[in-house]
């Protein structure tokens, strides 16, 4: 993925999604010492999904800090590390226990620099593995971008791949402000080309992860992957999707997503939150205002989770949330104008 | 007192009609008699004379409004009478139902005369007119809304193909596409350019698309798959008169109509004999380029869908014939000569009764509309020529037996038993396999006189020839 745009010139090696991670996060620690990383087991253990790893034996367990087991506290202790001038990094174990820290994240991490007028910031990492798909049902199984997407003074992102998973998380270490980094559980296995050393990916930029003329799929996450395989298979049929990986929740980057659905016409939103009050609505209004609004030649489509929690069943935990065939079927009516 | 000015019905299956032009402007004096507005109908433009003199206010169906028939567009008042501020018949909750039309492409030469009608008239009628639900605007998908307000279209115009009729854009560009095309050109003829380079040529009925070929073709699409029906219409008609069985029949399959050479609004052609005219009409046929039609003429058009179907055997699934040409000798050649001589009303109108089993079916309006149509004098000499060769001496001139024998496909004939043109008794030289259906109070137009009747039996054959196909 994304090779059409890869430098030639830049080396890249093959890591998993986690690595990309951890390396990311082993340069920071190496090159700015005001760098730390805290959360619940992420040291000796290695983090609930081995994102950390051996961080903890390169840089030992001040700079690399296992939390008590409270949200709360671990969190207000990195807004006040982060006020008071350090980077730090703060892992979730899963995203679905940020809701015990929705006081530090949303009341004080987003509102500091607004309350006290510019003289202060929180330059401060939370990092959430999220999504369903791992069996692990209703409380740690949920995806709750649009919750903090809808948090001003945050900055949302939900990388999809190793390259943009370590691109990202540099991005979001350099902002002066709070950024939240949605990482998909599902995706921490999957490999892809990442860049050697620091870059990063720019915060609010989608990727057009496929060209097509006849519609657009704007995904997030895992899903951008479902889109492509559906776009593979709709391919097959002269249908020719293109597919749009938003990358960035809060700011979403309306200029590309525009252009593309001023280009086709049509549009599927397709993200794993909860579909209504989602991403996709988010995205749907914002054509609909757009000038982009006057080529429109269908109805806007949203595929998201069904309303109801994740199921533990592995059958229904599959049919809560889009899936390829799911996103495929409804590309194909789209574009065979049945909708 | 003041005198209503409504929508008159020109036209017998006419529920509504397009008020296209105003001549007199809101707060002017009018004298009855006066030409006071243009309507339009599918089938034709008609001046409305003024009901009585006065001076004409509320304006409640401005230019572009579609009214239903009866309802009331404008109030004279008489000279020195009080205007009131709201028309009569208490204003919003009794208005009448009359719908701004978007953006229609009308004529500019027409609607000159009333560019500069006072503000008054138009705030009188935006708060008078609210939008009539039965009759909301076109289902059109924004993309389809932009390319037809940037090419001045009329979406009321457009068949929408996409879901529930929705006008999607590839519709409006077929459309543009359409208008951009040339004129057809009518090669043999030195006359024609001159009726074919009308300032204002009709543009396609609402509801209808045109499709490019020598012939005139409309075609409207159906709600449903089934296998399109294909319309030829008589001697001296036209596609327009086939609304009143297209009603009957419903809007489920996708509807052809062909216009004959010489009629309606296909090119005048020097037409030798029937084969010549048959051969024109199986061209358009052909340009249809369909899998597969069930094919349905009146008379001299029977005879016509007979030649297609004995010719493209393959691709009739059906043949319905109502009172067909070509199955014996015998017609009424004055009836027909009368209808293709007359140039107004009052000559058009008593032969235009002999079609009908009760000539009182035939109303004035009727006739009036029906030479609205026929107003071109070059089509009428057309049209009297072809009669001359097709029918020479009152006689039919050509023999179809034979052709209808070879029908194999599933066949009815519809017949009036009062038709006074073609006697009924001609159905006795149909094939074994024809069924034979003779309409009680029908004479030679019985799609028109029992739209009903005929389309039933329609609708059996249809459903007959498409079970027998996939068995």
């Amino acid at each position: 993925m994304n090779a059409p745009t890869r430098n030639p010139e830049i080396q890249t090696r093959e890591l998993s999604y986690a690595e990309a991670i951890r390396e990311a996060m082993g340069m920071a620690l190496a090159r700015d010492e005001r760098v730390i990383l805290m959360g619940e087991d992420i040291g000796v253990y290695g983090g609930a999904f081995q994102v950390t790893g051996d961080l903890v034996e390169r840089f030992g367990p001040d700079r690399v800090r296992d939390t008590p087991i409270s949200e709360l506290g671990g969190a207000g202790v990195a807004v006040g590390a982060a006020l008071t001038g350090l980077r730090p990094i703060f892992e979730f174990q899963f995203s679905d226990f940020a809701t015990l820290a929705m006081e530090q994240i949303v009341n004080q991490a987003a509102k500091m620099r607004y309350m006290l007028g510019g003289e202060a910031s929180v330059p401060l990492v939370f990092r959430m593995p999220a999504g369903s798909g791992t069996g692990a049902a209703a409380q740690h199984s949920q995806s709750f971008e649009a919750w903090f997407g809808h948090v001003p003074g945050l900055k949302v992102l939900q990388p999809s791949t190793p390259e943009d998973a370590k691109g990202l998380l540099l991005a979001a270490l350099e902002d002066p402000d709070p950024v939240v980094v949605f990482e998909h559980k599902l995706l921490y296995k999957l490999k892809g080309h990442v860049p050697d050393g620091w870059y990063t990916t720019p915060i609010g930029k989608a990727a057009v992860r496929r060209e097509g003329r006849d519609l657009t799929i704007v995904a997030s996450a895992i899903m951008v992957h479902r889109a492509l395989a559906a776009a593979e298979k709709l391919a097959e049929e002269g249908i020719d999707v293109e597919v749009i990986d938003l990358r960035s929740v809060r700011p979403i980057d309306h200029e590309t997503i525009i252009a593309s659905v001023r280009k086709t016409g049509r549009l599927i939103c397709v993200y794993e939150g909860v579909r209504t009050l989602g991403i996709g609505a988010e995205i749907s209004a914002m054509i609909a205002e757009s000038e982009a609004f006057d080529y429109l030649d269908a109805p806007i489509l949203r595929l998201g989770g069904v309303e109801a929690p994740i199921p533990y069943n592995p059958e229904l935990e599959k049919a809560a949330v889009p899936q390829a065939p799911d996103i495929e079927a409804a590309a194909r009516k789209l574009a065979r104008k049945e909708v | 007192m003041a005198t209503e000015v409504i929508l008159p019905k020109v036209d017998m299956d006419m529920e509504s009609g397009l008020v296209s032009a105003w001549h007199i402007a809101a707060g002017s004096p009018v004298s009855k008699g006066d030409a006071l507005f243009d309507i339009e109908t599918d089938k034709a433009a008609m001046e409305i004379e003024a009901p009585a003199s006065g001076i004409l206010a509320h304006i409640i169906a401005p230019e572009g409004t579609k009214v239903p028939v009866g309802n009331a567009v404008a109030w004279i008042y008489a000279e020195g009478e009080a205007i009131p501020e709201a028309a009569p018949g208490g204003g919003a909750t009794e208005a009448p139902k009359a719908e701004p039309a978007p953006a229609t492409a009308q004529a500019p030469g027409k609607c000159g005369t009333v560019a500069s009608q006072p503000a008054l008239t138009e705030a009188a009628s935006r708060a008078e007119a609210p939008e009539a639900l039965d009759e909301p605007r076109p289902r059109a998908t924004p993309a389809a809304r932009a390319a037809a307000r940037q090419a001045g279209l009329d979406l009321a115009r457009l068949v929408g193909s996409g879901p529930q009729g929705r006008i999607q854009s590839e519709d409006v560009a077929r459309e543009i596409e359409a208008r951009q095309r040339p004129a057809p050109a009518a090669p043999a003829a030195p006359e024609p350019a001159a009726r074919r380079s009308d300032p204002e040529p009709l543009a396609a009925p609402a509801g209808w698309s045109e499709r490019p070929g020598d012939l005139a073709v409309t075609r409207r699409k159906g709600q449903g798959s089934g296998t399109p029906i294909v319309l030829v219409h008589g001697f001296a008609a036209d596609a327009t008169g086939w609304a009143p069985l297209e009603k009957a029949l419903g809007n489920a399959r996708e509807i052809i109509r062909v216009d004959l050479a010489c009629h309606g609004r296909s090119p005048l052609k020097k037409i030798e004999n029937f084969a010549g005219l048959a051969r024109l009409a199986v061209q358009a046929f052909d340009g249809l380029n369909l899998e597969a039609a069930h094919l349905v003429g009146h008379s001299l058009g029977g005879a016509i869908a007979t030649t297609i179907a004995d010719i493209r055997p393959r691709l009739i699934r059906s043949l319905g014939l109502i009172a067909p040409a070509g199955l014996g000798p015998e017609i009424d050649g004055d009836t027909l000569m009368g209808i293709a001589r007359a140039s107004r009303a009052e000559s058009l109108a008593p032969w235009l009764k002999r079609l009908a089993a009760d000539p009182d079916a035939i109303s004035w309006d009727f006739a009036q509309a029906a030479m609205l149509s026929r107003m071109d004098e070059e089509m009428r000499a057309a049209q009297r020529d072809l009669a001359e060769r097709l029918f020479p001496d009152g006689t039919q001139g050509f023999d179809l037996t034979g052709a209808l024998g070879r029908v194999e496909a599933p066949l009815r004939v519809i017949w009036g038993r009062q038709d006074a043109i073609l006697p009924w008794r001609h159905a006795l030289r149909a094939p074994d396999h024809a069924g034979l259906h003779l309409l009680d109070k029908a004479g030679h137009i019985p799609h028109i006189e029992r739209p009903e009747a005929c389309a039933k039996v329609l609708r059996d054959l249809f459903g007959v020839a498409e079970a027998a196909s996939r068995g």
